[in-house]
């Protein structure tokens, strides 16, 4: 069972807190706030009435509660990290314990991830998913912008819709059901195609654009935008069971016309050569990752360089621009 | 004679039904001379795609000669999202 530093804070005259860190651990990360009894784990069943476990992350106890099969016992989510974030400035950001014992990422990138804006130009194949890992993974504010309504054969592949949802427009489904996911967000909604005239609205003030459309031409056009207010663009592109992936407009680095300059020939978009559901989610999803990356200011990425993978043959390639 | 990897993407490897073509040039041939061979093998289906060259995992904008062994990929812009 698991509860949240803000359960905890709100009822914790009822229960022991139970510190099963290590020592050393202990001394480095002092508990403020609680009052803890130290026991080890062979010794927790000697306490009676209803306990919390509590260690750095909140996962050393889920661990101990399951093994030990202990009853009346909660692991405290996130651990000592979100309850002392909790204590500084009542967030409680132990939804994302999961994520913040990461070394990279952390509380100080989670806070990153919730102070961030991010623009997504589509709400189709690729648009759900990026959009659904970044709603998920806490970002703060998403700006979506898709002209186009839900239609029967946009269902295999664009996971935000359902049956009851064809006819409607994209951006307002898709804003209903992030929602959803966190609470807190803010989702700005625009019920029209990417263009010269609202294009810069939309781009202006994110911290990253994604480029989750269907054609050159409004890819072009993100670039553009991109450049001008110097906003990274997070491309993707698919060709049947082929991704393309770049992190493009880094301060400079190479745009969308280093990578195919004037005029590229048109491939096929989805609607005529094909695809499978699963591959705009696994290109969606790249792109979210490297939005988390290029936010949070991971050095492994995707700047200046295409990523190529094959989902036949499961191949990738990165080609340096 | 020098032996050169062309490795297929997108178009390309449909064009083929091959994800990698091994080809003997002449020495002293390059990316453009290699660029226009694949196009006649494709036997017009990319006549009209747009294709951009990558020599040993980097983009290469301008002409270059290759060199035995060398590996060439050919990268076509996609559209789909």
């Amino acid at each position: 069972m698991i509860l949240t530093p803000k359960e905890l804070n709100d009822q914790k005259n009822e229960f022991t807190v139970i510190d099963i860190r290590p020592g050393e651990q202990r001394n480095e990360f002092p508990v403020d706030g609680l009052e803890t009894v130290v026991v080890t784990e062979k010794d927790i069943n000697t306490i009676s009435g209803k306990k919390v476990l509590i260690c750095q992350f909140g996962i050393v106890t889920e661990r101990v509660i399951l093994t030990n099969n202990l009853e009346d016992t909660y692991s405290l989510l996130g651990g000592v990290q979100a309850w002392m974030e909790f204590q500084s400035d009542q967030s409680d950001l132990s939804r994302w314990s999961r994520q913040t014992v990461l070394p990279e990422i952390g509380i100080e990138g989670q806070k990153k991830l919730m102070n961030a804006t991010v623009a997504i130009v589509g709400m189709g194949g690729l648009g759900c998913p990026a959009a659904q890992s970044l709603m998920s993974a806490g970002v703060g504010k998403l700006k979506l912008i898709d002209g186009d309504i839900v239609e029967l054969s946009n269902l295999h592949r664009q996971p935000l819709y359902g049956v009851d949802d064809i006819n409607r427009l994209k951006v307002e489904v898709a804003k209903d059901r992030l929602e959803q996911l966190n609470k807190n967000a803010v989702i700005e909604s625009t019920d029209e195609y990417f263009n010269k005239e609202n294009g810069m609205n939309i781009i202006e003030g994110a911290d990253v654009t994604i480029d989750a459309t269907d054609n050159i031409q409004t890819r072009q056009l993100i670039d553009r935008f991109s450049k001008e207010a110097n906003v990274p663009m997070v491309y993707g592109g698919l060709f049947r069971y082929e991704g393309q992936v770049a992190v493009l407009n880094v301060n400079g680095s190479p745009g969308y016309s280093d990578l195919f300059p004037d005029p590229p020939s048109s491939g096929e978009t989805c609607e005529d050569a094909g695809v499978l559901g699963m591959l705009p989610g696994i290109i969606g999803n790249i792109q979210a990752l490297e939005t988390v990356k290029l936010i949070i200011g991971i050095e492994q990425n995707l700047i200046g360089k295409l990523l190529i993978y094959d989902g036949l043959n499961h191949q990738s390639e990165i080609i340096q621009l | 004679m020098i032996n050169i990897n062309v490795k297929c993407f997108s178009q390309v490897k449909y064009a083929f039904g091959k994800d990698e073509l091994n080809l003997e040039l002449e020495v002293g041939a390059t990316t453009l001379d290699l660029e226009k061979i694949i196009r006649e093998k494709a036997d017009g289906k990319l006549d009209t795609v747009s294709l951009r060259i990558a020599l040993n995992q980097k983009y290469i904008p301008h002409e270059t000669e290759l060199k035995d062994r060398d590996e060439v990929a050919f990268i076509p812009p996609v559209q789909g999202g």
